[in-house]
C-alpha cells in the first residue's frame, strides 16, 4: 500500500502533468505543425511545365501556382486551427485528470460512504 | 539486503508483485472497473442514486489498481543509477527473497529468458550445459557478473540491465565454460560479443517503435511527381511501406558526410566505393534519416529517388527521348522542392551510355543547371574513368570516399542481416558462422569489398543448415561448393586418404620417394591447419634432368589430391622471358585467356606449375617472390586473386648435369642437397632470396633400369585403360618390356620418350591386329618383343 500511495500521489501525478508535453508534441507530429508554419503561404503541390513548353503553358503553370498558394493557405490553416484546437482540448482533459487524479482512491471509500449518507 | 542486489527495496518488492498481478489481472479488473461503472449509470438512470454510489465505489476499487499496473507496474520506470534499480524486472521479479543470494539463483532467474536462450543458442551451447557450467560459481563472481552486465548495457546505451547482460556476466565468469568453447574453436569473450548483439537489438527495437515520418502535411508544400513515380524508384517511401530500419548506418561516418555535403548545398556528389562496400545501403539510410526528419530544417523530409537508366532505355522509342525524359525527371525534381535523385550504378550511365546516347552529356547539363541535388553511386575506377574522359564534369562533382568496413563494423552488419535471415528461413545462425562469413570471405571473394561479400556469403549458406542451424560448417560447405577449395576440417576418408597420399601418388608414378613423401607432408601440414594460412599450401622447386618424374608429380598431385589432372594451371616459363610478358601473366582475362590470374580466379584449388622457371625473366620471378611471401597476386585493374590453396611448383633443369654426375659416383641425394643449391646460387641460376622462399627444394634423381621396367607398365595400363571401351587387354612379356625401355630411354630426355615409343610400339601394333581381326574383343594380348613394331 505504501508503494502504491507513494506513486499515486509522487510520479504518478506528476507523469498526468508531463503527459501534456507528450501528447501536443504527438499532435504537433501527426498536424505537421512545424512544416506548415514553415510553407504556409507555399503552393499546393507545384505545378511545372516540361522543357519545349509554350509561352502560354508556362504563363498558365504560373497562374496556377498563384491560385495553388491561396487554395495552400487555407488549407494548412484550416490543419493548424485543427491542431489547435486539439492541444486546447488536451490541455483541458490534462486539467480535469489533474484535479480527478488525486481523489480516484479516495472515491473507493468516499462512494460507499455517500451511499450510506444517502 | 543481499551484498549488491537490495532484494528487500520497493523496486524488488514492486517487481515482484507486478509479476503476480499479470497482464490478465490488469485486463480482468479492467473489465470488471467498466462494468461496474456502467452499473452506476444504469442504476442512477432508474432513480436509485444512492446505490449508484456503491457501483461507483466498486469501479474505482478495480480501475484505480488496473491504472497502477498500467502506468507502474507494468514498466517499472528506472528511478536512479544503482544496480537494484537498474536491473530487469523480470530478473528481480524471478528472484527469491528468502534465499541466499548465490550465483546459482541468480541464474535461476535468468534460465528460461528468451534473452538468456539467444546468447547460448548463438553460441551452439544447451541450457542444461550451461547450468552445469553455472553450478561451479561461487558467491564471488555475483558481483563481477553484474559489474560486466552494467558494463554491456551502457556499451549498448541501454540505461536498463536486461536479464541477457546478467546472463552473459554470469557465463563470462564461468571456466569451464571457456574451456568448452575453446573446444568448439570460440571464445569466452564470444559470450560478450553476442550479448552486446543482443544489447544492439533491443536498443533497436525501441527505436523503431518510436519511427515518425512527419504527419499529415509532410509532402503539402512539394510538387507532384508523376514522371519521377514512373522512372523511379522512391527510397523514402519504401522505407516508411516496408518498415525499413538501418539501425546503426544511419549515423555512420559515411551517411554523415553526403548528409554534410548536401547541407552545404553541394548539387552533385559521388558516393565512391569498392562493390560490395555498402554505397546503395548508405543512400538508403540517409533517406531514412531525411524522412525521420532527423536532419536541419532545409533537408528534413525530403526524399530519394532512384533513378533506373536501363528503365528508362527499355521504355523510349527514340535515342534522343532519353535526354528528353532524364531533363525532365530534373526538372520535375527541382520543382517537386524535396526530391534528391539517385544514379546507382552511374558508372554504365556515364563512361559506356546503355545505347546510342551520351550519359555524361545529359548529367553534366543537369549537374550545371544545378536545380536538383543528385547524388551518383561510382567505383574508384569509374571516377578514375570520368576524371579522364570529362574533368570538366569531375570538377563539378563532390567525391564521397567510402572505405571498406572495418572487421568490427562488418560483423555489426552480418549481426543485423542474420536477424532478417534468421526470420525469414525460420533458422538459427550461429555466431561462429557469422566469424567464418568474416574471414572465409575475406579469403575467397576478392571482387567484392566488406560488408558486402560477407553478406552475400552469409545470405548464400542458408541451404547449407543443419538441422535449420548455420554454423562454421555449414559457411565452409558453401565456400566449398561455390568455389571449390577445401575449408573444412578433413572428414575421415579425407584423411584417410591425406595419411595414405604417398601410396596414391605411386600409383601414377615410380619412385622419387624423398619428392613425394615432401609434397604429401605439405599437404597434409596444410589440411589439418598448421602452416600459415596466407601463404600457399606448398611451394616446391623441383630439380633434376628432364624426364625423371618432375612433372608428372606434379599431375599426380592434382589427380589425386586435387581430384582431376584439370586443376593443374601449368605454364611454361620459357614463354615469358621478356619483360612485357608480365601483363600476359597479369591480365585479368579479358584481353589474354592464358593469364595466370585469370586461370588461378576459376580454379583457386589447384596446382600451379611453372616448367622451366630459370628461362623466365627476372622480373617476373620478382611477382613469383610476391605470391610465395603473400599469397595473392594483383591482377591489371588492382583486383587481388588468392595463392593460398594452391601448391606451387617450379621445375628447373638447372644442375642437371651435376646432379646426373653425382649419381653416377653413388653419392646421395641428400648429402649433396645443400652444396647444389650453392652451386646453383654460384652460377646465378637462382637468387638466393627466390631459393629461400620456396618450402622445399627437392631434387630428382635419375631413373633406374628396373624403374624405367616400372614406368613401361604404369604406361601399359593407360593404354589398357582405352582399349577397355574395347574390353580388349594387352599385357607385354618381359622381353617386350626391355625393348621399350631399351628404346625409350635416353640419357638426355630420361624416360620423356617412353610414351612416345610405347604408342608406337604397342598401339600401333594391337591397331593393326584390331583392324586385321587378329584380336577381337573379350580378349587378352600378350606381346612378345618380335611383336612390337619400333
Amino acid at each position: 500500500m505504501r508503494v502504491f500511495l507513494l506513486w499515486w500521489y509522487g510520479d504518478g501525478w506528476a507523469a498526468v502533468a508531463k503527459s501534456f508535453n507528450r501528447r501536443t508534441a504527438n499532435v504537433a507530429q501527426v498536424f505537421s505543425v512545424n512544416q506548415l508554419l514553415s510553407t504556409l503561404f507555399a503552393p499546393w503541390r507545384r505545378i511545372i511545365t516540361y522543357p519545349g513548353a509554350s509561352l502560354e503553358e508556362k504563363f498558365r503553370a504560373w497562374t496556377d501556382n498563384i491560385f495553388s498558394r491561396t487554395i495552400g493557405f487555407v488549407i494548412r490553416l484550416f490543419v493548424l486551427l485543427t491542431a489547435l484546437i486539439m492541444t486546447i482540448f488536451i490541455a483541458i482533459l490534462t486539467l480535469i485528470e489533474l484535479i480527478i487524479w488525486p481523489l480516484l482512491p479516495l472515491g473507493i471509500i468516499g462512494g460507499v460512504v455517500a451511499g450510506l449518507l444517502w | 539486503m543481499v551484498g549488491l542486489l537490495d532484494l528487500a527495496s520497493d523496486r524488488a518488492y514492486t517487481a515482484r508483485l507486478a509479476k503476480r498481478l499479470s497482464r490478465q489481472s490488469y485486463l480482468a479488473s479492467l473489465s470488471l472497473g467498466f462494468i461496474a461503472l456502467a452499473g452506476a449509470v444504469i442504476v442512477a438512470v432508474n432513480g436509485h442514486t444512492r446505490y449508484s454510489f456503491f457501483f461507483i465505489s466498486l469501479a474505482l476499487l478495480f480501475l484505480v489498481p488496473a491504472i497502477w499496473w498500467k502506468r507502474y507496474l507494468n514498466v517499472l520506470p528506472i528511478k536512479g543509477n544503482g544496480l537494484t534499480e537498474r536491473l530487469s524486472a523480470e530478473v528481480l521479479a524471478n528472484i527469491d527473497p528468502k534465499k541466499e543470494l548465490t550465483p546459482q539463483v541468480l541464474w535461476a532467474s535468468l534460465e528460461k529468458s528468451w534473452q538468456t536462450g539467444f546468447i547460448y543458442h548463438h553460441l551452439l551451447l544447451s541450457s542444461e550445459v550451461v547450468s552445469l557450467c553455472i553450478e561451479h560459481l561461487d558467491k564471488s563472481t555475483i558481483k563481477s557478473a553484474l559489474d560486466i552486465a552494467a558494463v554491456i548495457a551502457d556499451g549498448v546505451g541501454s540505461k536498463l540491465i536486461e536479464p541477457g547482460f546478467v546472463a552473459a556476466g554470469l557465463m563470462l565468469n564461468s571456466k569451464d565454460l571457456g574451456a568448452l568453447l575453446l573446444e568448439q574453436k570460440s571464445k569466452l569473450e564470444d559470450i560478450k560479443t553476442v550479448s552486446v548483439w543482443l544489447g544492439r537489438n533491443l536498443v533497436e527495437f525501441g527505436d523503431r517503435e518510436k519511427q515518425k515520418f512527419g504527419g499529415i502535411g509532410r509532402d503539402w508544400a512539394f510538387g507532384y511527381t508523376p514522371l519521377l513515380n514512373k522512372f523511379g524508384l522512391n527510397l523514402s517511401q519504401s522505407i516508411m511501406k516496408d518498415q525499413i530500419h538501418f539501425g546503426w548506418l544511419t549515423a555512420s561516418r559515411g551517411v554523415l558526410a553526403i548528409e554534410a555535403a548536401l547541407e552545404n548545398h553541394s548539387r552533385a556528389l559521388a558516393v565512391i566505393g569498392q562493390v560490395g562496400v555498402g554505397k546503395t545501403s548508405n543512400v538508403y539510410a540517409l533517406a531514412q534519416r531525411l524522412i525521420e526528419g532527423k536532419t536541419s530544417g532545409d533537408l528534413a523530409f525530403h526524399e530519394l529517388v532512384m533513378i533506373n537508366a536501363t528503365d528508362i532505355v527499355s521504355n523510349v522509342r527514340r535515342p534522343g527521348d532519353i535526354e528528353y525524359i532524364m531533363i525532365s525527371l530534373a526538372n520535375e525534381a527541382a520543382h517537386a522542392g524535396h526530391i534528391i535523385l539517385f544514379l546507382d550504378d552511374a558508372e554504365a550511365f556515364l563512361t559506356e551510355g546503355t545505347g546510342s546516347f551520351d550519359g555524361a552529356k545529359i548529367l553534366q547539363s543537369i549537374i550545371g543547371a544545378g536545380s536538383v541535388p543528385i547524388i551518383l553511386a561510382l567505383t574508384p575506377n569509374g571516377f578514375q574513368t570520368i576524371k579522364a574522359r570529362n574533368p570538366a564534369l569531375a570538377s563539378q562533382i563532390t567525391p564521397i570516399v567510402l572505405n571498406e568496413f572495418s572487421e568490427t563494423d562488418t560483423l555489426h552488419v552480418l549481426e543485423d542481416t542474420a536477424v532478417g535471415l534468421e526470420n525469414k528461413n525460420k533458422v538459427l545462425i550461429a555466431y561462429e558462422a557469422l566469424t567464418a562469413s568474416y574471414s572465409l570471405s575475406g579469403r575467397y571473394s576478392s571482387d567484392e569489398a566488406y560488408p558486402g561479400k560477407a553478406i552475400s556469403l552469409l545470405s548464400r549458406s542458408i541451404p547449407y543448415s543443419q538441422g535449420s542451424v548455420i554454423t562454421r560448417a555449414s559457411i565452409e560447405a558453401a565456400v566449398e561448393d561455390m568455389y571449390g577449395v577445401k575449408v573444412g576440417s578433413a572428414h575421415p576418408a579425407e584423411a584417410e586418404e591425406l595419411l595414405n597420399l604417398e601410396d596414391r601418388i605411386h600409383q601414377q608414378m615410380i619412385n622419387q620417394d624423398q619428392a613425394v613423401s615432401v609434397v604429401a607432408n605439405a599437404l597434409r601440414r596444410a589440411r589439418a591447419g598448421v602452416t600459415n594460412p596466407h601463404r600457399p599450401v606448398g611451394s616446391f622447386l623441383f630439380l633434376g634432368p628432364t624426364g625423371v618424374g618432375k612433372t608428372e608429380l606434379a599431375k599426380a598431385l592434382a589427380s589425386t589430391y586435387f581430384k582431376s589432372v584439370d586443376n593443374m594451371i601449368r605454364l611454361d616459363m620459357s614463354e615469358y622471358q621478356n619483360p612485357s610478358d608480365l601483363n600476359r601473366l597479369l591480365s585479368d582475362g579479358t584481353n589474354e585467356t592464358k593469364s595466370l590470374i585469370l586461370s588461378v580466379r576459376q580454379k583457386p584449388f589447384s596446382v600451379v606449375l611453372l616448367d622451366e622457371i630459370e628461362k623466365a625473366h627476372p622480373s617476373i620471378l620478382n611477382l613469383l617472390l610476391q605470391i610465395l611471401d603473400e599469397g595473392s597476386l594483383s591482377d591489371s585493374q588492382g583486383r587481388s586473386v588468392s595463392f593460398k590453396d594452391c601448391v606451387i611448383i617450379a621445375t628447373s633443369n638447372a644442375g642437371a648435369q651435376s646432379i646426373r654426375k653425382r649419381i653416377e659416383f653413388n653419392e646421395n641425394i641428400n648429402d649433396f642437397h645443400d652444396e647444389l643449391i650453392e652451386e646453383l646460387i654460384k652460377h646465378n641460376d637462382f637468387k638466393p632470396e627466390l631459393i629461400n622462399r620456396f618450402d622445399e627444394v627437392v631434387i630428382f634423381r635419375p631413373l633406374q633400369p628396373d624403374e624405367l621396367a616400372r614406368v613401361v607398365m604404369l604406361m601399359l595400363k593407360e593404354v589398357n585403360q582405352t582399349l577397355s571401351q574395347q574390353n580388349i587387354t594387352v599385357s607385354l612379356t618381359e622381353a617386350a618390356i626391355n625393348k621399350i625401355v631399351e628404346k625409350g630411354y635416353d640419357p638426355t630426355f630420361g624416360a620423356r620418350p617412353m610414351r612416345r615409343v610405347l604408342q608406337k610400339a604397342v598401339e600401333d601394333t594391337i591397331a593393326k591386329k584390331i583392324l586385321s581381326g587378329e584380336i577381337k574383343p573379350g580378349t587378352n594380348t600378350n606381346l612378345d618383343a618380335s611383336d612390337l613394331t619400333i
